[in-house]
């Protein structure tokens, strides 16, 4: 284990791994910091845009580093050092357990459905290429519409299926619908099942 | 849908731009897909449609006039 950094340790500032975001819009910068927080561990980014370098910060504290913002020709030097995020990640890691979302709607969010099923594609979509990888899908109420025949987010949901994706549709709700018959991808899944999965999971997050 | 086959995006200004394209290109029987703007590409945080590379010059024709489109470009 390295030992404690200090921030105002010039030496190891030199050893950081450099992001220049400069010039790069929304979620670049973000994107790039992240993979390389995640990959090289320190690192400084270079911003020279405000909203870049509030959503670096906070998306860098969320992970647990440590931030320091240094204002050098015009751009923003946010060094961002993960020396403890390991300690931090300990205490916060949550029972071990698989990652599971449920699908409770079959739209993303309330407001407007239109702009709800539009999410919801993009973040099924999105899905099947970011990491980390959710384990279990759980679909219910009006939710069990995004796993049958009219359903729009079908071919996501086979190739995250085929990549390993548990996906548990509740019957009850199939048959309240009369979609009993147009069931497309996952299993037909009970209460137990869901109830089971559900309490035996790492974290559960709801769409 | 292969993912060696190439594909190209339409890029919009606004949401509502890429919901109504949707509709058209829809009517039109066209393969496409709405996914979140490429991080490679992006120049806001929104959606776009991606299509076949094929399908470029009957994208362009079912949306010129009726929708304003950004760009469209290789993903």
């Amino acid at each position: 284990m390295p030992l404690r950094i200090l921030h105002n340790d010039k030496r190891i500032d030199e050893m950081k791994e450099e992001v220049d975001a400069r010039g790069l819009a929304c979620p670049q910068p973000v994107i790039m910091a992240k993979r390389t927080i995640e990959e090289r561990g320190n690192c400084v980014v270079i911003v020279d845009d405000e909203a870049a370098r509030e959503n670096v910060c906070r998306m860098a504290e969320s992970l647990g580093c440590d931030v320091r913002v240094e204002e050098k020709n015009g751009a923003a030097y946010i060094h961002i050092s993960r020396d403890n995020v390991d300690k931090v990640w300990e205490e916060k890691e949550p029972s071990a357990g698989p990652t599971v979302v449920v699908f409770p709607y079959d739209k993303m969010g309330r407001g407007d459905d239109e702009l709800g099923m539009l999410l919801m594609r993009a973040f099924l979509h999105t899905l099947g290429e970011v990491s980390p990888r959710s384990d279990v899908m759980i679909f219910f109420n009006a939710g069990v519409k995004l796993v049958t025949e009219e359903s729009e987010v079908l071919d996501d949901l086979h190739s995250l299926e085929k990549q390993g994706m548990g996906i548990l549709v509740c019957g009850t709700c199939l048959d309240y619908f009369g979609l009993k018959d147009n069931l497309k991808v996952g299993v037909v899944s009970n209460m137990y099942d869901i109830a089971e999965t559900m309490l035996s999971a790492g974290r559960v997050i709801r769409i | 849908m292969s993912e060696v086959e190439s594909y190209y995006v339409a890029l919009f200004d606004s949401t509502s731009a890429a919901l109504l394209a949707e509709k058209f290109l829809k009517k039109e029987g066209i393969l496409f897909k709405i996914i979140p703007v490429p991080h490679h590409i992006s120049s806001d945080c929104g959606v776009c449609i991606r299509f076949f590379s094929v399908e470029k010059e009957k994208v362009k024709n079912t949306l010129r006039d009726k929708v304003d489109v950004q760009e469209i470009r290789p993903l």
